[in-house]
């Protein structure tokens, strides 16, 4: 292991040098520093994830003593570690895409490259942060820098809404942190986590409460994510994969290590709370992004639905965790970091996607792109298997966490609770509803921009993109691949994030003993009959165990749900191998004859005659829509009373969130800031008995304390 | 004619020229270019006359002769308008009177006439995005061997598009479509699900008939006009022959214009059930289409075993028909024809009695009886709209008024109403069928007719409604110009009023509800 | 809904035997004059209006692809040409391949009104009402000319269907047939000098069975869907079915 002080210079040195070269050179050369130092930061980051991982305990790094405030210090442990990982994991491939993708007329607008430099020392100190101050300062940091970002386009809305919203957020989890550290009689989290053990109930529900809405903001789970969309939208494209894998993560970040570390893991309150926010938030967030036209607000919906998913298997691990079962909630726990990771992952790619098809088509608008496939291939084949990951399909990363995900929600049968169990059966049916309508949702987010025909002149002049730009994809394309073909890597180091707080290995309940022909616990015939199941022939063919497996029930009468990604794989492959080659050599003999397409013999197809994107989800808005609530209104032009000109309609669509909470919050902030504005008058008289109200009111608080 | 009408006339146009014929009272309103939109919306407005169509000549100045049809047994007027024939610009009439609308567009297709104020010419019957510019089809100068069109699109030509919402597109349907529906192309205005608004580009089947018939005998021409609509092939001979034969001023035997009204509601009475068969297959109720398709062979099997032919072709004559009767046959005939239609009740207390069917029928496609008459609608399809027009009661023609016939209608105006409408008049028609047997007189059903130089037009009510045609005769007795003015020309016009806002589902049984011809249309 | 399914029995069978026998109900055929020898008939040839009665050996001789069914020949003139009511009047055109076994007996129609009058168009939708029912003889009409084995035209070629007409055929998989429906699509009947119409149908896509008949009644259409299959082996009817005479006996199909 390098000592830690070569890695911090590199992580925050490095980013530091890099930003300023970068803002110091120009073309080229800025781009190699931007991408140079973004990957040395990024590698530094993985190393440090990795010795955080799989070292044997925290490992704390105090650096110096602020006055007032006390000392400050990093630390290393498995949580951070393991988000070091992921944020490294998407910075490498995301800093070398936005350097590469980086206009030189954009880069001379915004300072993008310094902008993306500091935020990624910046998420490197709130994950490493180890007390309330750092943390926060990070915290902060971070928040301004994507407010910069997301206001160098040409609406200012979108950052001052992320920045008031978040602003909100942050106060929560300041006071929340601030409770937390009073009762501590320390700022420093070491000091936090081991005093958890004798918080009261009520102070456990306030900081839970609090802490959950405040990083809630950040993760963009319900109420409080009304600021995401339109801030993903504005954030330029380059460096939105980076914020899109990296930031949201860091809401993640804090629930999960306010909740495993900071809070006492008895109470099953906050577990519920989280399953059902993270359940509502998924259905909500897909339903938007179905319904979206423009690719980045329909990512930016989706970010929602995974976040939702991700609290979700969160929520039902602390439940297990709760009512004892620890196996259950390992499992939980791996499902909901694993979402993580993959989300992460695709999401880097889909926006890298998104981007790539702004650049090219110079629209985000799905109903003006279409046959973009034939134009940019390559694209098209990434954005594919990142919506393949995404929805869910096999052999990616995506079907593994959701897999899991799903099967932890199942798990709920082993709680004896009838009315968790009904929570449990609320958010499972929630979850479902939603993996299935992400399918439709990125069925159609990739039909209507690369199949079909072009519906617009910019779609028809699109060109494919940079090579650097595509290397990039396609290295993301391939960990969303290896993460989906091999889980069985990466969850025992999961493992070792969770079992420490779940007090179980997931990894061994994932994998049950009796697959293991050296045991005697279970007879050899047996588990003679498991071994077709492949749990060992996985050992010669593939250097894994090739199967995640779960299991419950006795050991005489044992449950097994089993999935094995490398054969399915293997099947996939060889199936639709052997699928090529009957219809090759059936058709042997045969010659095919290409026609143009049947088009009812009009005597040109035109593009305004295909499917948008609109009329694609159109389905979906009818049948939801007592959730969209779409206020419609049409209006009719004719000439002379009866000449029908035009039909225009208007088709309003304001969010569920908004509708629901902003919109009444705002009508009555503003009501009572008119009753205040009528209290300002102008009469002296008037402001005396208000002095005189204030007064009696005052003393009156005073005599009753 | 009211005299408080021609007052309100001549104050519109002070020098109009009044012109009533003796024997028809037929009048012409001859007025200037100005004014000629205001007499229209006179006529149109103040004095209950439809429009029924424009006839335009290009004689040694351009005529336009807008036709209007009244209520009463003479109450048919023409307003006509004069131009020199290097002037080709007209006032619009269908501003004011909507029913001109497409009237107006053809002949500016086909004449090149410009129509100011009118906001929508072009590709209409020639299809813009084929057809040469300036290539004017009806005009005398223009030569057939001429190239008309391309058989490759123009670039760029786009088609049109009224409804403004994002994410909208157009659904293409034909013109090859269904299976064995008419060439018709419909674009279908939707943002999915939801049609908002659908326009039929038709003429995709013009022959060019009015042309085709220039310069030929009347009883040429008889054959084309029969055989462009086959299925109302009776009728249009019949309004065809009526012309000549006002032209001529023939008198025709009684006897003919008893049994033109027995074949003509015997043709009444057959398409109705096809209309019917194809409603009922619209909505997919397969045994209700089975059993409505055996009455539509039956009434075709005893239209040939009687007249031999089963779509009455061939039998219509200017001064008569080219053949008669006997009672044996007649009274043979209406026997099949009686037990078609307890068949026909019976097949509608079922279908009545369907929900399933009904429920596909009801409140779709409706049509107010404000806008059918604005569009001029006629047939069954006003009349199921409370627009209750029928050139058989109002200007009785054969022997309509010595059988008493009455109108029927209904007042909703959707798709069910289109049904009941078709029901009651096949029973009419068996009724008028009964009354022509029991009256008919005896004596000749032919008396040749001797041609005639000038010009006249008749109306008839066709099973889809009234059909006006134009004829005028050189004096040679060769047609110099022809004018076939059909109902499926009018309610396809009207056709987008039941087009709006409506579920793709319904579409087809819209258009079998409407039960309009598109050969009839396409001339 | 039970009403209906006693409806449906109560109707019986109704279908043609054809083409197990011939077919003698009245009205379904308008037949075609036929001029066998006779002296003096010029006038009737002269009233001929589409040339289809030419004058041969001192009598008449009928080019029945030109014969519309106007009886000019044989009412209100003197000496008449007589009348039969046949309807087996398909000719085989062009030596495009014969349909392989399999698509025999299971033929897919893509029906295209090329500017049709409506009257072709009715007797082919005619053809699967149950009298006729061309389904228990496996021809099946498709939507799309995707999947169809053979093309049905009808009417003169209008000129703005010619693109479509064009698109059809050639959006058809090989093995393929075409089969001209009318005298229209045949020699562009009454239309044959119309500005828009003066192009056949043989002049634009290989033809294989024509079909006269100004309209063919649904048996013709039959009778020409069998030839173009190749099964004329399975005709039994006589040749001519009994006249269709004016008048006289209640219809056969009644049953």
């Amino acid at each position: 292991m390098p000592n830690d002080t070569i890695i911090f210079a590199s992580i925050f040195g490095g980013c530091a040098l890099g930003a300023l070269l970068a803002t110091v050179l120009k073309g080229k050369a800025m781009r190699v520093a931007w991408a140079g130092f973004g990957c040395l930061a990024s590698i530094a980051m993985l190393a440090l994830g990795v010795g955080g991982v799989f070292a044997e305990s925290a490992r704390h790094i105090p650096l110096w003593t602020v006055p007032h405030v006390g000392p400050v210090s990093f630390s290393v442990d498995h949580l951070s570690g393991f988000f070091l990982i992921v944020t490294a994991l998407v910075a490498i491939p995301a800093m070398i895409f936005a350097a590469a993708t980086t206009s030189d007329e954009k880069a001379r607008k915004t300072p993008l490259a310094p902008l993306s430099l500091v935020l990624l020392a910046s998420v490197a100190l709130v994950i490493l942060a180890a007390d309330v101050f750092l943390f926060i300062v990070a915290w902060e940091v971070m928040s301004i820098l994507i407010y910069l970002l997301a206001c160098g386009g040409p609406k200012e809305r979108p950052g001052y809404l992320m920045l008031a919203v978040g602003e909100t957020g942050t106060l929560a989890v300041l006071v929340a942190l601030l409770l937390l550290g009073s009762h501590a009689g320390s700022l420093s989290f070491q000091a936090i986590q081991a005093s958890s053990a004798g918080l009261s109930a009520t102070l456990v529900e306030v900081v839970f409460a609090l802490t959950f809405l405040g990083f809630g903001v950040k993760a963009g789970l319900i109420p409080l994510n009304f600021w995401l969309p339109e801030a993903y939208t504005a954030i330029p494209s380059p460096i939105m994969p980076f914020v899109a894998g990296a930031t949201l993560n860091l809401g993640l970040y804090g629930i999960m290590r306010s909740n495993m570390y900071f809070l006492p893991t008895t109470f099953a309150g906050p577990g519920v709370c989280m399953l059902l926010v993270g359940a509502v938030t998924a259905l909500i967030g897909i339903l938007y992004a179905t319904i979206a036209d423009d690719f980045k607000t329909l990512l930016a919906h989706s970010s929602i639905e995974n976040a939702g998913i991700i609290t979700t298997a969160f929520g039902a691990g602390m439940i297990f965790l709760s009512a004892g079962h620890k196996a259950a909630a390992a499992m939980a726990l791996i499902a909901a970091l694993y979402h993580l990771l993959n989300h992460s992952i695709f999401k880097t790619l889909l926006f890298m996607g998104a981007g790539t098809l702004e650049r090219s088509a110079n629209t985000r608008s799905l109903d003006e792109m279409g046959g973009l496939l034939k134009r940019m291939p390559w694209t098209g084949l990434f954005v594919l298997v990142g919506a393949l990951s995404i929805s869910a399909m096999p052999p990616f990363n995506g079907f593994v966490s959701e897999w899991l995900t799903i099967e932890s929600l199942l798990r709920s049968v082993e709680l004896s609770s009838m009315g968790l169990k009904m929570v449990f059966v609320a958010a499972g049916a929630a979850i479902m509803l939603t993996a299935g309508l992400a399918v439709t949702c990125f069925v159609r987010a990739f039909a209507m921009s690369f199949l079909g025909i072009s519906r617009s002149e910019k779609a028809a002049n699109a060109s494919e993109t940079n090579r650097a730009a595509l290397s990039t994809m396609a290295a993301v394309a391939v960990i969303c691949f290896v993460l989906g073909v091999v889980p069985t890597f990466a969850i025992p180091a999961l493992d070792r994030v969770v079992a420490p707080v779940a007090g179980a290995s997931g990894s061994t309940a994932l994998v049950p003993t009796f697959f293991h022909p050296d045991t005697d616990k279970l007879p050899k015939k047996f588990t003679a009959e498991f071994h077709d199941l492949g749990a060992q022939i996985g050992k010669d063919a593939i250097p894994a165990r090739g199967m995640v497996v779960m299991h419950r029930g006795g050991k005489k009468n044992p449950v097994v749900f089993a999935m094995s990604t490398p054969y399915m794989f293997v099947m996939l492959v060889v199936l639709l191998a052997a699928l090529v080659l009957i219809v090759r050599l059936a058709t042997k003999n045969r010659k095919v004859s290409r026609r143009p397409r049947w088009d009812g013999g009009v005597r040109r197809f035109l593009p305004e005659m295909t499917y948008t994107a609109t009329g694609f989800a159109q389905p979906v808005r009818v049948l939801f829509e007592a959730i969209f609530r779409p206020k419609v209104s049409d209006r009719r032009e004719s000439i002379a009373q009866h000449f029908r000109m035009s039909i225009q309609r208007k088709r309003e669509e304001i969010h569920l969130i908004d509708r629901l909470i902003l919109y009444p919050l705002a009508k009555a902030t503003k009501a009572v800031a008119a009753v205040f504005a009528k209290m300002h008058n102008g009469r002296i008289n008037a402001y005396a008995v208000y002095a005189l109200l204030a007064l009696i009111i005052f003393l009156a608080i005073a005599a009753a304390l | 004619m009211s005299d408080d009408m021609m007052e309100q006339i001549k104050k519109l146009c002070p020098k109009t020229r009044v012109k009533t014929d003796k024997r028809s009272g037929d009048v012409e309103f001859l007025c200037d270019r100005a004014s000629t939109p205001r007499v229209c919306q006179c006529l149109a407005e103040d004095h209950d006359f439809q429009f029924a169509g424009l006839v335009v000549e290009e004689r040694k100045e351009w005529e336009l002769n807008y036709i209007f049809s009244g209520v009463t047994p003479n109450g048919r007027a023409v307003v006509k308008t004069k131009a020199p024939l290097d002037d080709r610009e007209f006032e619009s009439v269908s501003v004011l009177v909507h029913a001109a609308d497409w009237h107006e567009r053809e002949a500016e297709d086909l004449f090149g006439l410009v129509f100011k104020g009118h906001p929508r010419l072009g590709d209409f019957i020639l299809h813009d995005d084929v057809w040469q510019e300036g290539v004017e089809p009806m005009r005398r100068a223009f030569k057939p061997e001429t190239a008309l069109s391309s058989r490759e699109p123009r670039d760029g030509w786009r088609p049109r598009k009224i409804v403004d919402v994002p994410g909208g597109f157009i659904m293409p349907i034909g013109p090859v479509f269904s299976g064995d529906a008419e060439s018709v192309h419909f674009q279908l205005e939707t943002i999915g699900e939801e049609v908002m608004y659908a326009f039929p580009r038709l003429f995709f089947k013009y022959r060019g008939v009015e042309k085709i018939v220039e310069g030929r005998s009347a009883e040429d021409a008889l054959l084309l006009v029969e055989r462009f609509a086959g299925t109302t092939a009776f009728s249009h001979a019949l309004a065809f022959s009526m012309a000549v034969e006002r032209l001529a001023k023939a008198d025709i035997p009684e006897r003919a214009k008893f049994l033109r009204v027995f074949l003509a509601e015997l043709e009444r009475f057959r398409s109705h059930l096809s209309t019917i068969n194809a409603i009922c297959a619209s909505t997919g109720l397969a045994v209700g289409a089975s059993q409505t398709a055996i009455l539509e062979e039956k009434a075709l099997r005893i239209s040939g075993a009687l007249t031999g032919h089963r779509y009455l072709f061939g039998l219509a004559a200017l001064g008569g028909l080219t053949r008669d009767f006997d009672k044996i046959a007649l009274h043979t005939a209406l026997d099949g024809v009686a037990d078609v239609l307890d068949e026909a009740g019976r097949v509608e207390n079922l279908l009545v009695n369907t929900s399933s069917f009904l429920d596909r029928l009801e409140e779709v496609g409706a049509i107010e009886r404000d806008q059918a008459v604005l569009h001029g609608l006629v047939g069954p399809v006003a009349r199921a709209s409370g627009y209750l027009r029928d050139l058989r009661e109002t200007q009785p023609y054969a022997a309509y008024d010595k059988c008493g016939f009455k109108s029927v209608g209904e007042v909703e105006g959707d798709g069910y109403a289109r049904l009941r409408v078709l029901f009651r008049e096949i029973e009419r028609s068996v009724e008028m069928m009964k009354r022509v047997v029991a009256e008919l007189p005896d004596g000749p059903c032919y008396s040749p007719v001797s041609f005639a130089k000038g010009a006249a037009f008749a109306g008839v009510e066709t099973p889809r409604g009234a059909a006006w045609h134009w004829v005028r005769m050189d004096k040679n007795g060769k047609i110099e110009r022809c004018r076939l003015a059909t109902p499926s020309f009018t309610n396809w016009h009207g056709f987008h009023l039941a087009a709006e806002n409506f579920a793709f589902q319904d579409f087809p049984i819209i258009l079998a509800t409407f039960g309009l011809s598109v050969a009839e249309n396409d001339r | 809904m039970s009403g209906w399914i006693i409806k449906g029995l109560k109707s019986g069978v109704v279908s043609t035997h054809y083409p197990d026998g011939g077919e003698n109900a009245q009205g379904v055929s308008p037949g075609l004059p036929s001029p066998a020898g006779g002296v003096g008939v010029d006038t009737p040839i002269g009233r001929c209006p589409t040339s289809a009665l030419k004058a041969k050996d001192g009598g008449a001789a009928l080019d029945k692809f030109r014969c519309v069914h106007c009886h000019r020949c044989d009412r209100n003139v003197e000496p008449t040409i007589p009348w039969d009511s046949s309807y087996e009047w398909a000719e085989k055109r062009g030596k495009t391949p014969e349909l392989p076994k399999a698509f025999q007996r299971s033929t897919h129609i893509r029906v295209l009104d090329a500017g049709d009058c409506g009257a072709c168009l009715n007797e082919m939708k005619l053809l699967n009402n149950p009298f006729y029912n061309m389904h228990r003889l496996g021809f099946f009409i498709t939507p799309t000319p995707r999947q169809a084995d053979l093309l049905v035209v009808l009417g003169p070629v209008a000129d703005h269907m010619k693109t479509a007409l064009l698109k059809a055929y050639e959006a058809m998989p090989a093995p393929k047939k075409v089969m001209s429906v009318g005298t229209c699509s045949a020699t562009g009947g009454v239309f044959e000098d119309g500005f828009m119409t003066s192009t056949k149908l043989e002049d634009i896509i290989p033809v294989d069975v024509v079909v006269p008949g100004c309209p063919p009644p649904p048996l013709a259409i039959l009778h020409g869907l069998l030839l173009v299959t190749g099964r004329e082996d399975e005709i039994r009817s006589d040749a001519t079915a009994r006249p269709a005479a004016d008048s006289s006996g209640k219809e056969a199909g009644d049953a």
